[in-house]
């Protein structure tokens, strides 16, 4: 055993480049799965540890059931304290404010949540109750004092460095009253309840909290820990339905892990598209280790001959190989494991960005860890598999001589068959659907993958075909010794096959990413000029009393303004399902003549559903709604109002991806009148032709940034700016389509340098017959040429068949119904990259090849 | 008139800190139309003789001089186009494209010369009919037979009426009787196309087929036999065994 094993390593050493190719095959397999799990670890553990650890030991919690319903009065609050299954019963109020003299202005922050503003968020809290729910990392100064009354802050370190804020020293906020002072007594830990509102956080005593709002005896929530005993599922839910008959309709009793539900789920989307980026890694890993171990047995024949002329059994041989791909197994996922951990810190950034909020530390599980050296010496042996066997089968007498031709396996002359049933089977399957929801998805995960089989199946039956087809092109490129080349591909057809296979899934990786990108941006464009409309957003991150609209209007370089206000509603959209939404209430008259609206019918009547919006009780559901609950203009829709239960009509669907579509829009008159509310939350507004945006943008700040604590941003850099997030976010499908595409390249590069190897005495013949060093390079760019071609036009038909159902997907999983986007000269585009993909890959080998000794090929053996 | 040239042909080979002295001061000559054996023991030089006149490698000292063009004076593109106008190879191994059928193979030079092989119809009939192969045509190299593999490479080897047929060890991959058919048909093509041909064997009666045998040992001409083919070849084999006998090689 110790001389197999230094047999394998010593074999290994003497083909560096190979060892390092498989390594890289594993490597990357290893380190793109361990890189995925655990950045999916970390942000699911850090969004449920966020609303965990903000409501702490809390086992339930109760809120306002909408965000306008008032507060929590202390008589229910006393109520909930009195109760025997009650341990503890901690209030706390939130306000939103400023820093009266921040210094880093505000900005606007954007993410897949929906805007937000930077601003603080202050918790009036009861120091010593609250201790009993939260726990506070204190890093600087003291607590809370007793003293209800004091005017003291503690706040979150980050927050108070950015802002340059010291212990001991005062800071102004913004309040309903003008700019009031606290005292900064202490700083704490960017953890717990420190990270809420990504750590912009601080906590004061209840009561001031309550003066600075103006809401004297109100709270906004209360934290509850159950006495011993209560604790259990059964009872606990007991203890939340008695809680939420004592707290009525009004408010609303959860479970702290509720609240991040609708992040976690959005996550677990997100995430479905990593894990098909893993198995596509690890496909990747195990082609690059076939490839590389299949040429070193083509390289190795006289040595595995020799080996077999003294005495080694085919299984001693095979093994021999085997145990060389479970070395480099090992190498390449320790290697692996340091790169996924390196690169699950860059995909936490990106994932930072898509869910705006700082995910905690990366952990890496040692199970994690485990696996991922598991999976890399698994992989590595299955795909050495093939290539052991075959070196196991080599004969003695085979491999002293020189090899013949190689005759086609049954497989590889039948395989088309199983290829067609496959798809066959595939498309049936995705035609009849006939599978539940859930099911549907991973169904659809399988037929992908079945899919690719029977595509590649296909490959080894219509190579000739194909080959015939393109020769006419093959030959116009390169002549005559091109028809030589273009032939040469139906030679070892089972390394031609992986080759375009590998190929295929490359250049169908990029029309899937051309076609999601293309559709998906094509129509959050046109929803973002309408969304982000006019010319400039302004915003604050208090409520803008209506006042402002006068005074923006007034402005001179002013076309118009129109307020909007987002708050949360409740909504009864079919019979069963109670769906928390966004209502975007707007005024559709000045709304219209600042933006518009997109209609997802073009035979909508515009002006008719506009008026009918104007006129009340109406609203605009979202595409995605409109697909989710299969709801159209003249259905209604039932909101939980101030005012109660309430019917709205809807009068036309529009294409709005705010909230994830989520979202509905009414009107400012049903806003006052069914929800209490007056202020808006941005004004869009619009300039007046000729007049320069940036000097209007510059008067809004002059005039009344610092009094109304406006921020405006100019609609271009909003758009540009979640333009960027965008390309982030589909960044990632963009490196997984070039990965898939360098696979091919590496794929196209090592077939030919086997073929070249293995053909060394045919190439000395043909140079010894004429053929000169340029018509050898052509004659392998040729072959490679047909390998790009072929594998450029499964890849094409296979993309836009998959793009097609990733799209019916995705309309089936989250209601978006996108317009299929590819244009047509995008096809002949990807035809191109795999064309010079293969031409790149072949230069190498094709320059080897023309630089052959003649004496040496004629010789070699 | 010389074809072929040879003057003073040196050939050293390093091994190590040694040095093999392959060819030493050969001096060769062939005239067209002739068929020339060169036989000789196991390292005797023989096979870097028929490289170094084939242009497949670069002599230490001398000069070959092919269809009247001295080989040193030319570039790796010249010297590759005077093989494909006027040289032909035939090698131990056959060496066929599997992927083509046999008029594809037989016609490959034309091709890669750029030329339409249908243009040259005619003279690919005759040597189709001349090794027999007319019926097979349409075959690739899997379907044949050893000795109709070498046919179809003798035959690719004449489609451009070289001015030299080269062979290596033509039969050294055949039985007897294939491996003396094969023999048959160069001479054939010496007679019926006035082909020149230089074959380097070790089989005496493959050696029997031609017009002269020139023996070599260590790097050198030892001896010249001219052979009358008009003789059966048998004793022809005899006179050559004989030859053998008497250099002692």
């Amino acid at each position: 055993m110790l001389f197999n094993l230094r047999y394998s390593l010593r074999s290994l050493r003497t083909r560096p480049s190979r060892m390092l190719l498989s390594t890289f095959g594993i490597m990357l397999g290893v380190a793109t799965i361990l890189a995925i799990s655990v950045t999916n670890q970390t942000a699911l553990e850090s969004v449920k540890r966020l609303f965990s650890d903000t409501a702490g030991k809390a086992n339930l919690i109760i809120v306002a059931a909408e965000s306008d319903s008032g507060g929590i009065s202390p008589q229910l609050l006393r109520k909930v304290q009195e109760l025997p299954e009650i341990s503890a019963a901690v209030p706390s109020l939130h306000i939103n404010t400023l820093l009266a003299d921040q210094v880093n202005t505000p900005e606007i922050g954007l993410s897949f949540f929906g805007s937000e503003i930077g601003g603080l968020t202050l918790y009036g809290i009861d120091p010593t109750q609250d201790k009993l729910v939260r726990d506070y990392n204190l890093l600087q100064g003291d607590f809370l004092s007793a003293d209800v009354n004091s005017l003291e802050a503690v706040l979150v370190d980050t927050f108070a460095e950015d802002n340059d804020i010291q212990v001991g020293r005062a800071i102004e906020i913004v309040t309903e009253d003008g700019i009031e002072r606290l005292d900064v007594v202490g700083l704490m830990a960017k953890e717990g309840p420190g990270q809420l509102n990504n750590g912009a956080f601080g906590i004061m005593q209840l009561p001031t909290a309550q003066k600075y709002s103006f809401r004297q005896d109100e709270l906004d929530q209360i934290d509850i820990v159950v006495a011993p005993g209560f604790q259990e599922k059964s009872r606990l839910e007991q203890v939340k339905l008695k809680l939420q008959q004592i707290a009525g309709d009004d408010f609303s009793v959860i479970y702290p892990a509720t609240q991040g539900e609708r992040m976690t789920q959005m996550l677990e989307s997100y995430q479905i598209g990593l894990n098909f980026l893993s198995g596509t890694a690890l496909f990747v890993g195990i082609f690059l280790i076939y490839n590389a171990f299949s040429m070193t047995v083509v390289e190795r024949t006289r040595e595995f001959g020799m080996l077999r002329t003294i005495g080694m059994t085919r299984a001693q041989v095979t093994r021999q190989v085997l145990l060389e791909a479970a070395l480099l197994g090992v190498i390449g996922s320790l290697l692996g494991i340091l790169l996924g951990i390196f690169m699950a810190r860059g995909l936490s950034r990106l994932m930072e960005l898509l869910i705006g909020q700082s995910l905690s530390g990366i952990q890496v599980p040692q199970e994690a860890i485990f696996s991922g050296i598991l999976i890399g010496v698994i992989a590595a042996m299955i795909a050495a598999a093939i290539p052991s066997i075959q070196a196991g089968r080599i004969s003695p007498l085979e491999a002293l001589r020189i090899r013949g031709n190689v005759k086609e396996g049954w497989f590889i002359r039948r395989s088309w068959i199983f290829g067609a049933l496959l798809l066959a089977i595939s498309i049936v399957i995705l035609i009849q659907n006939p599978f539940p929801y859930d099911v549907q998805f991973r169904m659809g995960s399988v037929v992908v993958f079945s899919l690719f089989i029977g595509g590649t199946l296909i490959i080894p039956g219509s190579v000739g075909l194909w080959e015939r087809l393109l020769r006419p092109f093959i030959r116009v490129l390169y002549g005559s010794s091109g028809r030589i080349g273009s032939s040469n591909i139906q030679r070892a057809k089972l390394r031609t096959t992986l080759t375009v296979a590998a190929l295929m899934i490359g250049v169908s990786m990029i029309i899937i990413v051309w076609v999601m990108t293309g559709s998906f941006k094509g129509d959050l464009d046109e929803w973002l000029q309408g969304y982000i409309g006019g010319d400039l957003y302004v915003t604050s991150s208090l409520p803008i009393g209506r006042d402002v609209w006068k005074k923006l209007e007034s402005l001179p370089g002013v076309a118009g303004a129109t307020p909007v206000r987002y708050f949360d509603v409740s909504a009864k959209l079919d019979q069963a399902t109670e769906e928390e939404l966004v209502f975007m209430a707007l005024d559709p008259i000045s709304y219209n003549q600042v933006t518009s609206f997109v209609f997802s019918e073009l035979a909508t009547d515009e002006q008719g559903a506009l008026s009918e919006l104007a006129s009340g009780d109406s609203i605009f559901i979202s595409s995605v709604l409109a697909e989710k609950y299969i709801l159209e203009p003249g259905d209604t829709v039932s909101l939980m109002t101030k005012t109660g239960e309430r019917e709205f009509f809807i009068a036309a669907v529009v294409v709005d991806y705010y909230n994830q579509g989520l979202v509905i829009n009414g009107s400012w008159v049903d806003m006052n009148r069914y929800f209490r509310l007056k202020d808006a939350n941005a004004f869009l507004v619009k300039v007046d032709e000729g007049a320069d945006a940036q000097q209007v943008q510059n008067l809004i700040e002059d005039r009344y940034g610092k009094i109304e604590r406006l921020v405006v941003a100019s609609n271009q850099s909003l758009l540009t700016r979640v333009t960027d997030l965008l390309n982030q976010a589909f960044g990632m499908f963009d490196v997984l389509a070039l990965i898939a595409m360098f696979v091919g390249f590496l794929g196209i590069m090592n077939t030919l340098t086997m073929n070249v190897m293995e053909r060394t005495q045919e190439l000395g013949m043909l140079r010894s017959v004429g053929m000169t060093r340029t018509q050898v390079v052509f004659m392998i760019l040729a072959e490679s040429a047909q390998i790009g071609l072929i594998g450029g036009i499964f890849g094409i038909t296979f993309g836009l068949i998959l793009a097609r159902i990733f799209m019916l997907a995705m309309t089936a999983m989250s209601g978006y119904k996108l317009d299929f986007i590819l244009p047509p000269d995008r096809i002949l585009v990807a035809l191109l990259i795999a064309l010079a993909v293969s031409q790149v890959a072949a230069l190498l080998p094709a320059i080897r090849a023309s630089r052959l000794r003649i004496l040496e090929a004629i010789q070699y053996e | 008139m010389e074809v072929l040239e040879t003057k003073n042909l040196n050939k050293v080979y390093q091994l190590g800190n040694h040095s093999v002295n392959a060819l030493d001061g050969v001096d060769f000559l062939v005239r067209k139309g002739e068929f020339v054996a060169i036989m000789g023991p196991s390292g005797s030089g023989k096979s870097t003789l028929l490289h170094l006149i084939g242009g497949l490698d670069q002599p230490s000292e001398g000069e070959v001089t092919l269809a009247g063009k001295s080989l040193s004076l030319l570039n790796d593109k010249q010297i590759t186009l005077l093989r494909r106008h006027n040289i032909g190879f035939v090698f131990q191994f056959f060496n066929l494209l599997p992927t083509l059928t046999t008029e594809e193979n037989i016609t490959l030079p034309l091709i890669i010369d750029g030329k339409n092989p249908k243009q040259h119809q005619e003279r690919l009939d005759n040597i189709l009919e001349m090794v027999g192969l007319s019926a097979r045509r349409r075959h690739k190299p899997d379907q044949l037979s050893g000795g109709e593999q070498q046919r179809v490479s003798l035959a690719r080897a004449l489609i451009t009426e070289p001015a030299i047929l080269l062979a290596d060890e033509p039969t050294g991959n055949l039985d007897s009787k294939t491996g003396m058919a094969i023999m048959e048909l160069l001479r054939i093509s010496r007679d019926q196309l006035g082909q020149t041909i230089v074959v380097v064997t070790h089989d005496a009666r493959a050696a029997a087929y031609a017009d002269r045998v020139v023996f070599l040992r260590d790097g050198k001409i030892i001896s010249q036999k001219e052979i009358d083919n008009q003789a059966p070849v048998q004793d022809n084999v005899k006179i050559i065994m004989g030859e053998i006998e008497n250099l002692a090689i």
